[in-house]
């Protein structure tokens, strides 16, 4: 148990972003399922890749690079150098990842392996002066190689399905030129003498790998050594820095990779002197890598570059970018090819029925109807709605001719007490000419009617009425106040998609990769970004007000339907029932709401799409997930889950290695059989439930409605996912992780006070004269 | 005084309905919140003749005014309570029998002088500003206190210090008593002097056991404590002849004679002679040093100071000199910065708080605040970084010797000293160098009509100061933010006699004045350290109009006010082996961490905890590391925006299903008091078992 309890401890700290040495995978050996086999195929693969790479020479990029060798200096390196070097005469055959080649380089990798790894940990006792030395698991990998492997690959299964992507510029101990692979990941490419340019530590110079599922660079310049690892996922787009007009300094050339969570990453080919990388090996501080690239500005470069180097990295160049972007390359996604095994179905969390027979329907006045299990009427909504009873489906019908892209009012939550509903939908189609539907209009009032605690029926239209009033340009509009009687229509003021995604560009502007300090406050709120949160938030809080405190419906509406009305619906039912705010509770609301009502994941995130100038792109559920988290904060207590597990999400948002938010519409999803294909992201939350559970959360908070506060004054930025990259921002020790110390001492102390009391109890009884004494 | 009967029964009186609807500030929405009432309670016949204020021993009450409606804040003026309103030497009282918002009951319950004060009180010096306004119009005036008089005046806006904005209005207030409340009220709050203010009440404080630093005995302590060679205490300022500022016992260099010391006094500003404050074993010593006299050209002075201290160091390290006037802003800047907060967090209604509010952070930031408290907090960690890394003694120099140098000696203390860190520790701290050592209080907080331009909230700044390190390091202090609110809020209050007085000489000059006036009264300057030692409110509990509220205030603050993660420190020290077995040994560290929590915990004991006898020495090891960067910072919103609820956007605000703000710590609280109880249980066995041995 304790052991357990350590374990997701490290796993969480992987998850606060900062990777340190103190990776213990030998705490992480028991988790179920992955053999030898695994491990295996994992050293194996990194092999035949290697000759994979070196076999493929043909002819020399316009990437500059140097001279191999020189560096390497740890026996983990050296028995790699001795291996590529070995096979480096190769042909020019097509570089995929073959599978006889995994075959045969796995039987006498096995050998060579336990030699590497135990001389590595030798070097890392050498070496040592590291802020944690990594000593365990330096002790159980030079145990046996198979253990060893097998561990390592835990550590990476583990890490990659929490927070892998998460790792900052941080480092950890693991041996070089051996990335832990997931089920089903293939090593592509690898790069030697690649320097990363890190904004905050300075140029490392390492290997860059490629997989089919991520990008990994390591560095065994500082011990221990430093590592980033990135799921292809995130990038949305790459470029190629300098070429032959630009000058010739070191670090000069190479890409740029752009990413959805907030960072960018460069990648420089160009291989500097000798002399240069001696002072980089006497002294890694920050000042001196300075000084000396300015004076290598001038220096100009030696052309010493086998051809070999740059053949490997155009190589990885053109894998990153096939692999980034597979959808442009006919490819699938890596969460087709992903087959962890989770003790927990993920794909089982959400059944429509069920959540609509745990809101208590069917009622009198709602029926569940499956008139769209073709998805012939509505091909962007789930199959399964609910719809007032009253209304007949030929009215339904009617109504999705009336609404933009058939998106008719259906029932999103049902007060178990006063029958208020929140029901979502799509604009009516008004249009300039004032269009009419009294279908529409008798069906409104169906919602209205179903609750017999008011006369009155809200319509949100989560737009500004400028724009609303423009929609009507492009045949769309608003309920006019008239046509519906007892309708009451607001506008919540929430601008659209290209806003949220300029604004998030301005915050990424100010958070990555310097802060500037002195203009921090002002910056921050020129990029709106909180304002949008706020309006966002307080939309939301007047629909819960509407339905908790004046028990009145509430419809609600944006263009689509599926974008601001998704959130402004998702997170007042997060205010309103306690159910959505536990764990498997939230799946739900996601499943629901998001998935299956068709936010467009697909197009907003741009999912292995290269084309990231695409207008359809934007942080919409970015935004919705900051608005939770905005909640969760002046709540602590309220919910079932900590922030981690909204990075976690917010991290396979992008990951591509769970089907969960892949594709537009349940409707794709299914033609697509993401559910028998993928692994769905709950697997991974709900397998590891302990691990995202808020120690802080008291279950009686259940039954409470939150009202939170919406004034710019108490929102924040949340830093924690923004900032993660930037060493300089501060995180702050989240109070629920004293709260688990606190209960740690608490049953320490109660240990020890019972220890006593037997004793004490012990000695009375054997009347011993000793007993003053022993508790004095 | 009580014969007052009018006619409108008063005390059922709940009114919105004559004032026209304000638009709330949801304009962006366009939504008209429909009016609620606020619950009015049962037909209670409250007899007119019992309305009366609670008094203190000397206070007199000087004016009264009936049906006086005071208006919850940022209700747009549309719902209120009635009551009648009075105006005393020493308070505002408004007195209703109407239930109390539950933020002014928490607000009240939180302070250090709810003894004294009811939930509707305000002290008098606590008033910043009068503002005049009516209801058809949105413009305010403000009054002074030789403004001429308007025949009638409709409503009174109170700002206080404390960034509170109160709203009465006078609209069914009989003609006449209106303009007397108003007139009693500006003639009150702003004195000529000092001594004019309400400062003593006829109840002897409770020792809180803190040292004043006023006797030679306490210095001795401080040296003995920190164990910094080569000081000594010299009593030359006996009769405050050397130095007003100073007290009568000040820590000099060994080997200054006190001629010497009197010579060199005359240069400096102020006639102030550098003092030290604290030091290391190590020999780095802190001392604080005002400029040379502007009048004074010669440096010879102030260089021979220099070298004194310069020789004090057993090593004969150069002591680094901070000129905090060339370094930190200017005390000018700092009440400008003030002011800009103070108009960001005292909004007069709904539409100017949304309207503050979209650029909450812009403004924050051209206020210009954070940057100070950036600016102080890394002196401060320079300067610590010095006396701790480098063992050089630290000059802190700037103009009066007693502003900003206050801010910085304070702040490395608390980032070196753990001892600084306790509640105990705190007080001494403040009392050091902040109270005997002489900031102008009187001054800085404007406590007296004439020195406007004198004004600068020093003081607050450092309690923002000591909030960021809070913020920084959870489990460091042993108070919380709210303790440090709460000693803002004490500030303004003249029943503390700590905050009020520009000097040691300026009290006892207040005090010897006060007991002239009153012979046969004795007179009792309460410290505001006091509050932790009182058990007992004075003010009768139907006052606070409610009878849900039993006066369990003591406790309840006593948790807010104590930080349960410093706690939870101290049982994870006794929660290591062995620890708990050696709990009744005095001589183990585990019998005084058990100590130490029981006079946290225990109902009885009395707080600060005392580590007393014998002198626990000074221990570097904790020292705390700051981030200064204006990003990791925070606005201290629960005292800039402690009486600011958010303007209701909703329409129902207390609706049973609602979750209310529970504190975070309260499930800490829990479990803490389960382990106390734990701990108390065990112990009281082996005391039985002793005795039957």
């Amino acid at each position: 148990m304790a052991a357990r309890g350590q374990r997701s401890a490290k796993r969480r700290s992987g998850c606060f972003l900062v990777m340190f040495s103190g990776v213990k995978p030998d705490k992480r050996s028991k988790v179920k399922g992955i053999t030898q086999l695994g491990s295996r195929s994992s050293s194996s693969s990194s092999h035949s890749s290697n000759s994979n790479t070196t076999r493929s020479n043909s002819s020399s990029g316009s990437g500059g690079s140097s001279s191999s060798s020189s560096n390497n200096k740890g026996g983990g390196c050296k028995s790699h150098s001795g291996s590529s070097s070995g096979s480096s005469s190769g042909s020019g055959s097509p570089p995929a990842g073959t599978p006889p080649h995994t075959q045969m380089a796995s039987h006498e990798s096995l050998n060579s392996e336990s030699k590497s790894s135990s001389l590595n940990s030798k070097l890392g006792h050498e070496s040592g002066g590291s802020p944690s030395p990594p000593k365990s698991a330096c002790s159980s990998t030079s145990t046996t190689s198979t253990d060893h492997h097998h561990t390592n690959h835990q550590v990476s299964h583990v890490l990659t399905a929490t927070s892998k992507m998460t790792v900052r510029d941080g480092s950890r101990t693991l041996r070089p030129d051996e990335p832990p692979l997931v089920p089903g990941e293939q090593l592509e490419g690898t790069a030697r003498e690649v320097t990363y340019l890190c904004p905050y530590v300075g140029p490392k110079k390492g290997t860059l790998s490629v997989t089919n599922y991520r990008l990994i660079f390591r560095s065994p310049e500082t011990d221990p050594p430093f590592e980033l690892e990135v799921p292809l996922g995130v990038v949305s787009r790459i470029e190629k820095v300098g070429g032959a007009n630009t000058s010739r300094g070191e670090n000069s050339y190479g890409i740029e990779i752009f990413c959805k969570d907030i960072r960018n990453l460069r990648f420089a080919h160009k291989q500097n002197d000798s002399q240069y990388s001696m002072h980089l090996k006497r002294d890694m501080h920050i000042s001196v890598f300075r000084r000396y690239r300015v004076r290598h500005n001038f220096a100009g470069y030696g052309a010493s570059q086998t051809s070999e180097e740059n053949h490997s990295r155009r190589m990885v160049t053109e894998k990153l970018l096939q692999y980034a972007f597979p959808a442009s390359h006919k490819l699938p996604f890596f969460a087709f090819g992903y087959n962890e095994q989770y003790q927990e179905r993920g794909w089982s969390v959400y059944e429509p029925i069920a959540e609509l027979k745990r809101q208590g329907l069917p009622t009198e006045s709602w029926r569940i109807t499956r008139i769209n299990e073709q998805y012939e009427l509505c091909e962007t909504y789930p199959a399964v709605w609910a719809v007032p009873a009253a209304a007949s489906d030929n009215d339904l019908r009617n109504v999705a001719a009336f609404r933009s892209r058939g998106r008719i009012p259906v029932l999103s939550w049902i007060h178990p007490e006063s029958q208020a509903t929140i029901t979502r939908c799509a604009q009516p189609l008004v249009g300039v000419s004032g269009k009419r539907s009294r279908d529409d209009e008798a069906y409104i009032q169906h919602i209205m009617d179903a609750n017999a605690q008011s006369h009155k029926i809200f319509i949100m239209d989560a737009r500004p009425s400028v724009n609303a009033v423009a929609n009507k340009a492009k045949g769309g509009g608003y309920e006019s106040e008239d046509a519906y009687q007892n309708a009451e229509v607001q506008f919540l003021d929430i601008h659209n998609i290209h806003v949220m995604r300029e604004s998030l560009r301005k915050l990424q502007e100010v958070c990555y990769p310097h802060i500037d300090n002195s203009h921090w406050l002002s910056n921050l709120e020129a990029t709106h970004w909180l304002d949008h949160i706020r309006c966002v938030l307080s939309g939301a809080l007047r629909i819960a007000d509407k339905v908790e405190s004046h028990k009145t419906s509430v419809v609600v509406h944006c263009s689509d339907g599926w974008d601001r009305t998704a959130q402004l619906t998702a997170l007042s039912m997060l205010m309103l029932d306690g159910y959505y705010r536990t764990i498997p509770g939230f799946a739900v609301l996601l499943e629901k709401e998001w998935l299956s009502f068709g936010h467009k994941f697909a197009q907003r995130v741009g999912h292995g799409d290269d084309r990231h100038q695409d207008a359809d792109r934007s942080p919409v559920f970015l935004q919705f997930v900051d608005c939770v988290w905005q909640i969760l904060k002046q709540f602590p207590h309220a919910f079932q889950f900590t922030e981690d597990m909204l990075i976690t999400i917010l991290d396979h948002l992008y990951s591509c290695l769970f089907g969960t938010f892949l594709y537009n519409s349940e409707r794709e999803r299914i033609e697509k059989e993401v559910k028998t294909k993928t692994v769905s992201l709950w697997s991974l939350i709900l397998s590891n439930k302990a691990d995202f559970e808020n120690p802080l959360y008291s279950a009686n908070t259940k039954h409470h409605v939150l009202f939170p506060r919406t004034s710019m004054r108490h929102l924040c930025l949340w830093d924690k996912y923004y900032c993660r990259w930037n060493p300089s921002m501060r995180q702050q020790e989240p109070v629920h992780i004293r709260y688990k110390e606190l209960l740690h001492v608490k049953e320490q102390l109660e240990k020890h006070v019972d220890e006593l009391r037997k004793e004490l109890a012990a000695r009375q009884t054997h009347d011993s004269p000793r007993v003053a004494s022993a508790i004095v | 005084m009580n014969s007052h009967r009018k006619g409108t029964p008063s005390a059922r009186f709940t009114t919105y309905i004559d004032f026209e609807e304000i638009n709330d500030g949801l304009t962006t929405v366009g939504e008209t919140v429909p009016l609620r009432p606020i619950d009015v309670p049962e037909e209670t016949n409250v007899d007119e003749e019992k309305i009366e204020p609670h008094l203190l021993p000397g206070e007199i009450m000087i004016a009264r005014a009936n049906n006086v409606l005071k208006f919850a804040p940022l209700k747009a003026n549309r719902t209120g309570i009635s009551g009648t309103l009075f105006v005393t030497n020493f308070k505002v009282s408004f007195v209703t029998s109407l239930p109390v918002e539950t933020k002014e009951r928490d607000m009240h319950s939180r302070s250090l002088q709810n003894r004294f004060l009811g939930v509707h009180d305000v002290c008098l010096s606590e008033v910043d500003m009068v503002n005049q306004f009516s209801e058809d119009s949105a413009k305010k005036k403000r009054l002074l206190y030789n403004t001429q008089m308007p025949p009638r005046l409709s409503g009174l806006q109170l700002v206080l210090k404390s960034l509170r904005v109160i709203n009465f209005s006078f609209k069914f207030t009989p003609t006449g008593e209106d303009i007397r409340v108003a007139q009693a009220l500006l003639h009150h709050a702003f004195p000529t002097s000092i001594d004019h203010l309400f400062l003593s009440c006829g109840y002897a404080p409770s020792s809180p056991g803190i040292p004043d630093f006023c006797r030679p005995a306490d210095w001795e302590h401080e040296l003995q404590r920190t164990r910094c060679p080569n000081w000594r205490v010299s009593k030359h300022n006996e009769f405050f002849n050397l130095c007003a500022s100073l007290p009568t016992v000040l820590v000099v260099p060994r080997d200054l004679l006190d001629a010497q010391l009197e010579q060199a006094a005359q240069h400096f500003q102020g006639t102030r002679p550098p003092v030290w404050c604290w030091g290391t074993p190590a020999g780095a010593a802190l001392v604080r040093m005002a400029q040379i006299s502007p009048s004074i050209t010669d440096k010879q002075q102030e260089n021979r100071m220099m070298g004194l201290v310069h020789r004090c160091h057993p090593m004969r390290l150069q002591p680094k000199i901070f000129d905090l006037d060339q370094i930190l802003p200017s005390l000018k800047e700092i009440q400008i910065s003030y002011i800009k907060l103070r108009e960001l967090h005292t909004p007069d209604d709904p539409t100017q708080f949304w309207e503050q509010d979209r650029h909450y952070f812009s403004r924050l930031e051209s206020s210009r605040w954070l940057s100070h408290v950036s600016k102080c907090l890394e002196v401060a960690q320079n300067a610590a970084t010095a006396i701790l890394h480098q063992n050089s003694s630290v000059i802190l120099q700037d103009a009066s010797g007693c502003d900003l140098s206050a801010v910085i000696s304070s702040l490395v203390q608390l980032l070196l000293d753990p001892h600084v860190r306790t509640i105990r520790g705190f007080h001494c701290l403040i009392q050091k160098e902040w109270v005997a050592l002489g900031h102008p209080f009187t001054k800085r907080l404007g406590h007296t009509r004439n020195q406007v331009e004198e004004q600068s909230p020093v003081w607050l700044l450092f309690l923002d100061c000591v909030y960021q390190v809070s913020l920084q390091h959870h489990t460091a202090l042993e108070f919380t933010s709210e303790y440090l609110v709460a000693l803002w809020h004490a500030a303004h209050c003249s029943l503390h006699s700590s905050f009020m007085f520009n000097s040691v000489s300026a009290k006892y000059s207040a005090s010897d004045v006060l007991q002239r006036e009153n012979p046969q009264q004795p007179i009792y300057l309460r410290p505001v350290w006091s509050w932790w030692a009182e058990n007992k409110s004075i003010i009768e509990n139907e006052q606070n109009g409610s009878d849900e509220e039993p006066l369990d205030c003591k406790t309840s603050a006593r948790e807010a006010f104590l930080n349960v993660h410093y706690i939870q420190k101290l049982f994870k020290s006794l929660a290591i082996s062995g620890a708990v077995r050696r709990i009744s040994d005095p001589l183990s560290s585990a019998y005084h961490t058990w100590q130490h929590i029981d006079c946290l915990m225990g109902e009885t004991r009395q707080l600060p905890y005392d580590p007393a006898t014998p002198i626990v020495p000074l221990q570097l090891d904790g020292s705390l590391r700051l981030d200064t960067s204006l990003s990791n910072l925070r606005p201290w919103l629960n005292c800039f925006c402690a009486w600011l609820s958010e303007p209701a956007m909703l329409t129902l605000n207390d609706s049973e299903s609602l979750l209310k703000d529970s504190s975070p710590a309260s499930h800490h609280w829990s479990h803490i008091h389960e382990m106390y109880n734990t701990m108390k249980d065990l112990l009281s066995q082996n005391l039985t078992n002793g005795a039957a041995q």
